[in-house]
């Protein structure tokens, strides 16, 4: 592993310890606001782009 | 969350469930870093009723509906949350809900299930979310390794474990 990946991920990992200490009520907070965004995303138009028919004999 | 916990609260004030326990995606959050999950796990007992042997969940559609909550598949949405009520099926979820931790949130009580409960019902399940939580609880360094040894000796976890171990910790 890279030391550049390595410190990628030391980082990802003190910002997982950094939020798992936070207060409950804190966490629910930012779990909602996770959540607001996953329904945003379902529901964007962009996620329901046609499957290309495919176009044989052409 | 808050009043989706006080509305389940006043459901089992009312005597529609027994205990209640947090699990699942949430139940994760209160020990970890929070996760996008889009409903909450509530496992339930029920009030015993002896004349009714046939375990049911409609006596909790039906009291929530009455209420203006609105159903979607095997959720009620309460205050904006679909919530999934599970009734304990074996011993550990039983355990499980027995020994749940009590809490707060934001002045509402609520019970959540102990790290080590979540880990072994994560193994039980096995699926790769499951599996992947619970690497998410190791790394996290949250597990008393005794109390989840003890819960996974008696409910024939041990094995699993190990298998588990093999595959996803020998690389760590």
């Amino acid at each position: 592993m890279s030391e550049w990946m390595r410190k990628i991920l030391e980082s990802k990992r003190e910002t997982r310890n950094r939020l798992a200490v936070l207060p409950f009520s804190e966490k629910v907070k930012i779990l909602e606001k996770l959540r607001d965004r996953s329904v945003s995303i379902a529901s964007s138009p962009l996620r329901k782009r046609p499957v290309p028919v495919s176009r044989t004999g052409n | 969350m808050k009043a989706t916990l006080a509305v389940i609260n006043q459901m089992q004030d009312d005597g529609v469930i027994g205990k209640y326990a947090i699990g699942g995606a949430v139940g994760a959050t209160f020990y970890l870093e929070p996760f996008a999950t889009l409903d909450i796990d509530i496992f339930v007992t029920f009030q015993k009723d002896a004349g009714n042997l046939l375990l049911t969940l409609s006596p909790i559609y039906e009291y929530l509906t009455a209420r203006g909550c609105k159903t979607e598949n095997e959720y009620v949405i309460i205050e904006d949350w679909p919530v999934q009520f599970l009734p304990t099926g074996n011993p550990l979820e039983e355990e499980a809900l027995e020994r749940a931790i009590e809490t707060q949130l934001d002045g509402v009580r609520t019970r959540v299930m102990t790290a080590e409960h979540l880990v072994a019902i994560a193994l039980k399940l096995g699926r790769p979310k499951d599996y992947s939580r619970i690497l998410q609880f190791i790394d996290g360094g949250i597990l008393d390794s005794n109390k989840l040894n003890e819960i996974l000796a008696r409910h024939q976890l041990l094995e699993k474990w190990e298998a588990f171990g093999d595959r996803f910790l020998k690389k760590l």
